[in-house]
């Protein structure tokens, strides 16, 4: 059989689409328990808020922030993907976007200095929700989605519970697991 | 130059290989192969079968706890000749560009 050049190109086109959706797939079963993971990561720092002093919150955070960095490292070269071609430097770009976000979100309270403790609180949703957003947008459509309903969680919970928002926050990082799971199963 | 691989070229049997050349030896569950090809039940099982058939795909099924799973990845005769026909692929649209000046 010969193929005319038009029909090796639909062919090429078809395969390319074929494993960037199998990659867009291996994608989410990587980051799903990763979400899951930074989903008791933010349950627990934002109980924290709501039950212990302000003066803990910030080593509290910076203690988790480095277990979930360390566990998402962990999950990342633990997983399925990995060992079907994961991108090359996958941990150099995982601690350096971590880094970053880091960085950024603590320059951001020294440059703002917010005096009241909910936009402090709601910061963290607002960003990670405005990221998932822009992730999803370029590479994973799924990501838009978490990311919509982070930022919806967020500001609904700052304008409408705001005397409860820590409370509000850590319960809502049980939309953020599921989301994980969502990811994860598919 | 080789020619086109007949079993391979067909639209579906092309995204199955496509799928699973993507995952580097690696099996791929029945679902996942689904979603990935976007075929429906039936139309994945009998061109699996085809391409398990020409030895290009290896089928495995097992259990997970009670539930059957149903497995699949490429032979090494089936990576050679799905390699074999993306070269063919690209060299038929690299000579049209050629010939197009």
């Amino acid at each position: 059989m010969t193929i005319s050049r038009n029909d090796a190109a639909a062919a090429l086109s078809d395969i390319e689409n074929t494993q960037r959706r199998g990659m867009t797939l291996r994608g989410y079963r990587l980051g799903g328990p990763i979400l899951m993971l930074w989903a008791l990561i933010w349950a627990t720092g934002y109980l924290t808020m709501g039950l212990a002093p302000p003066e803990l919150w910030l080593p509290v955070w910076l203690g988790l922030d480095v277990v979930g960095v360390a566990g998402a490292l962990l999950l990342a070269r633990t997983g399925k993907p990995a060992a079907a071609g994961a991108p090359p430097g996958m941990t150099w770009r995982l601690l350096g976007g971590s880094l970053a976000l880091m960085i950024f979100a603590l320059s951001v309270f020294w440059v703002m200095k917010p005096t009241e403790p909910a936009a402090a609180m709601a910061f963290p949703g607002l960003l990670i929700g405005v990221i998932y957003a822009v992730v999803g947008f370029w590479a994973a459509p799924r990501y838009a989605v978490i990311g919509a309903l982070m930022f919806a969680l967020t500001l609904i919970g700052y304008f409408l519970f705001q005397p409860w928002l820590a409370f509000w926050m850590a319960a809502a990082s049980g939309a953020l697991f599921l989301s994980g799971v969502w990811l994860w199963r598919r | 130059m080789a020619g086109s691989d007949d079993i391979i070229h067909q639209p579906l049997r092309l995204k199955i290989m496509a799928a699973l050349s993507a995952e580097k030896g690696q099996p791929l569950d029945f679902p996942r192969l689904k979603t990935i090809t976007q075929a429906t039940d039936g139309n994945l099982g009998s061109h699996l079968a085809t391409l398990e058939k020409a030895g290009y795909v290896a089928i495995e099924k097992d259990f997970v706890g009670k539930r059957p799973r149903t497995q699949a990845k490429l032979t090494p005769q089936g990576r050679k000749a799905f390699r074999a026909h993306v070269d063919y692929l690209r060299s038929v649209v690299e000579a049209a560009e050629d010939e197009g000046g």
